[in-house]
């Protein structure tokens, strides 16, 4: 054993599946998306895991699930493992986005605006 | 014919009485006897006598030099008896005492031609020839003893050697599949199934650091700070099989001094992997840790079947004999290493460790963290989420810089795959989610390793008014968190986003950033 091959490790020992107990957000994929947004309903509980507390504490203002994941440095469907826990306990409130579809079309305002401006 | 034995009172004169006596009296007979006969027969007769007389003589000296004979095989019996049962006790001792001495102080680690100096001096005197013999006899055990321990010594080490090689393999592995983890953090397939590799690399982990352990050295990683003890006991979760059936209690907030960390996490993995393993696969396993007296208790109970008083004491026992050393030879054709691993571990660290009957109808394992490796003092800038200060900080779910580039698979294998462009995107989107830690006063903080690190501070370093340039932003005043992460929803990678820190956001901001 050379001293070379003790090496300093700066992680933390903890890994992944043990933060989402083995799941990896297949269930609630279809719940979340990237930019739904999340806000707290609950005050963190010390007797809550330390990841959910967390998300708790950052989700005051809304936030989105992009951006929890990017503060928590956890990859994006980790998170939604953990918010889905969170959800499921009434803990968080999730929000759409308004989707893409549902805003009009922007021809057809114009076209409209147009034919009011013609009147 | 007179017997020429005499009686050993007088044998100072009995030698010239002895053969001097008889011959007298037989010259006196034929003196007599030649006076007596007739004159004719006178020449014979004393021819006859003086044949008489010297074989009388003679007789008496050949019986003279027999006793002294005797006497002398007497003295040399003697002599060789004594010797012989010096010689007897010499190897009684040699055999008794002296070999084991010699062989446990070279099993102590003296060199053989030490051992032999010693008992070289001891013995000064006694037959050289013998003396020779017994040495000789000496250095052979020595030298097979010496041998031997050589090599199981050098099977050790070549299996510890393996061991850290593995290790050095599984901990590089593991930080791959962290730093893959996060790169197909939005795939939940992909996802899970890194989440299973890593569950079984991790498993291989423990198993290559049991075996270093039982071949006397320390277990593979090492931890430069305090690790919060919720990290270490969920690391002891991490590195088992059935990690899902622990239920892990809220624990206090204190933090393990780095050097036992390691060791700390994987008595833990061995004790909570035995819970799991000889308990029903429905039942929990519970995992808590309490302040006491001597410094933190962890409680690892299980339901499964009690302990039999016998059972106990075998365990304990093979803590104990692990305590007191054990070699890989030792273990058997079917190899138990927790409780031995758990053992010399408890041994080298000082921990206690005690096997009792659960409340829960199993075994109730405690294992006593002595106070001197705690600490309270809260872990190098990474703020547990336990009672730690509300505001954005990082969670001990961090990796430092993993999203912060996209990083090929392997250091070694940095060609062997298109790393870079083709997860562009997702690697992207986390390496601009990670900017705003320079936003956040509180994550810019964070050193996890108390070592000097390298930021990403640099404000110049941004590639921000390129990017602002070609894609045009509505507004350049404080956007809402939500609204850079919709400006690279809509493709937008490298943008500096200025937000303030996270401030009331409204529903508009994001709506704002999504048309």
């Amino acid at each position: 054993m050379s001293a070379g091959d003790q090496d300093w490790d700066e992680g933390i020992p903890e890994r992944l599946y043990v933060i989402t107990r083995g799941r990896s957000g297949l269930a609630e994929q279809a719940t979340f998306d990237l930019v739904t947004l999340i806000v707290s309903r609950a005050e963190p509980a010390p007797t809550m895991q330390p990841e959910h507390a967390a998300i708790l504490r950052i989700c005051g203002a809304p936030l989105s699930v992009a951006e929890i994941s990017a503060y928590l440095g956890l990859p994006t469907s980790a998170v939604t493992v953990l918010l889905a826990d969170l959800l499921a306990d009434g803990r968080i409130e999730a929000r759409s986005p308004v989707p893409q579809a549902i805003l009009p079309d922007r021809a057809l305002l114009e076209a409209v605006i147009h034919g009011l401006q013609r009147l | 014919m007179l017997r020429a034995g005499s009686p050993p009172a007088r044998r100072a004169s009995a030698p010239v009485l002895g053969w001097l006596l008889p011959t007298v009296v037989t010259a006196a007979a034929v003196a007599a006897a030649v006076s007596v006969v007739s004159a004719g027969a006178r020449t014979g007769v004393l021819w006859c006598g003086l044949a008489c007389t010297a074989a009388v003589a003679e007789a008496a000296r050949r019986g003279r030099a027999l006793t002294a004979l005797r006497e002398q095989c007497a003295r040399q019996e003697d002599e060789l008896r004594a010797r012989l049962a010096r010689q007897e006790a010499e190897t009684t001792e040699l055999a008794t005492v002296a070999l084991p001495e010699a062989v446990a102080r070279l099993q102590r680690g003296e060199f053989p031609e030490d051992v032999l100096k010693a008992f070289e001096r001891r013995e000064a005197d006694g037959a050289t020839e013998f003396r020779a013999a017994r040495e000789a006899v000496l250095r052979t055990v020595l030298d097979a003893v010496d041998n031997e321990e050589g090599m199981r010594e050098s099977a050790q080490r070549a299996f510890v050697n393996i061991a850290r090689r593995v290790q050095a393999i599984v901990h590089r592995q593991a930080q791959d599949l962290r730093t893959m983890e996060d790169r197909h953090g939005n795939d939940p397939a992909v996802l899970d199934d890194l989440l299973l590799l890593d569950h079984g690399n991790a498993l291989i982990g423990r198993l290559a650091d049991s075996i270093a352990v039982l071949g006397g050295a320390r277990p593979g990683r090492q931890w430069s700070r305090a690790v919060p003890l919720y990290s270490v006991l969920r690391g002891g979760i991490s590195r088992i099989l059935d990690y899902r059936r622990v239920e892990l209690h809220p624990v206090s907030e204190v933090a393990v001094v780095g050097p036992a960390v390691e060791p700390l996490i994987h008595a833990l993995a061995e004790l909570l992997d035995n819970a799991t393993r000889y308990s029903p696969p429905h039942t929990r396993v519970h995992l808590s840790a309490a302040e006491v007296q001597a410094g933190i208790a962890i409680e690892i109970e299980d339901g499964g079947l009690s302990l039999s008083e016998e059972g106990r004491a075998r365990a304990e026992r093979m803590l104990r004999d692990a305590q007191a050393g054990i070699d890989l030879n030792d273990l058997g054709e079917t190899p138990r290493l927790g409780l031995a691993v758990v053992g010399r571990l408890a041994q080298a660290y000082g921990f206690q460790v005690s096997l009792r009957p659960s409340a829960y109808g199993g075994v109730r394992a405690v294992l006593i963290v002595p106070q001197q490796l705690i600490t309270t003092a809260p872990a190098t800038g990474r703020a547990h989420g336990i009672g730690a200060a509300a505001g954005l900080r990082p969670v001990p779910g961090v990796i430092p810089q993993p999203a912060s580039e996209p990083r090929p698979y392997g250091r070694t294998t940095a060609g062997a795959f298109s790393a870079g462009p083709s997860f562009g995107s997702n690697a992207g989107i986390l390496a601009e989610s990670n900017r705003p830690d320079d936003e956040i006063p509180v994550v810019a903080e964070r050193a996890p390793n108390g070592l000097p690190q390298r930021r990403r501070h640099a404000r110049p370093s941004r590639p921000g008014p390129v990017e602002v340039s070609r894609v045009p932003e509505p507004a350049q005043a404080p956007v809402q968190p939500g609204m850079w992460l919709a400006a690279f929803h809509e493709g937008v990678n490298g943008h500096a986003p200025s937000t303030g820190a996270a401030g009331p956001t409204s529903e508009e901001s994001a709506g704002k950033g999504e048309q």
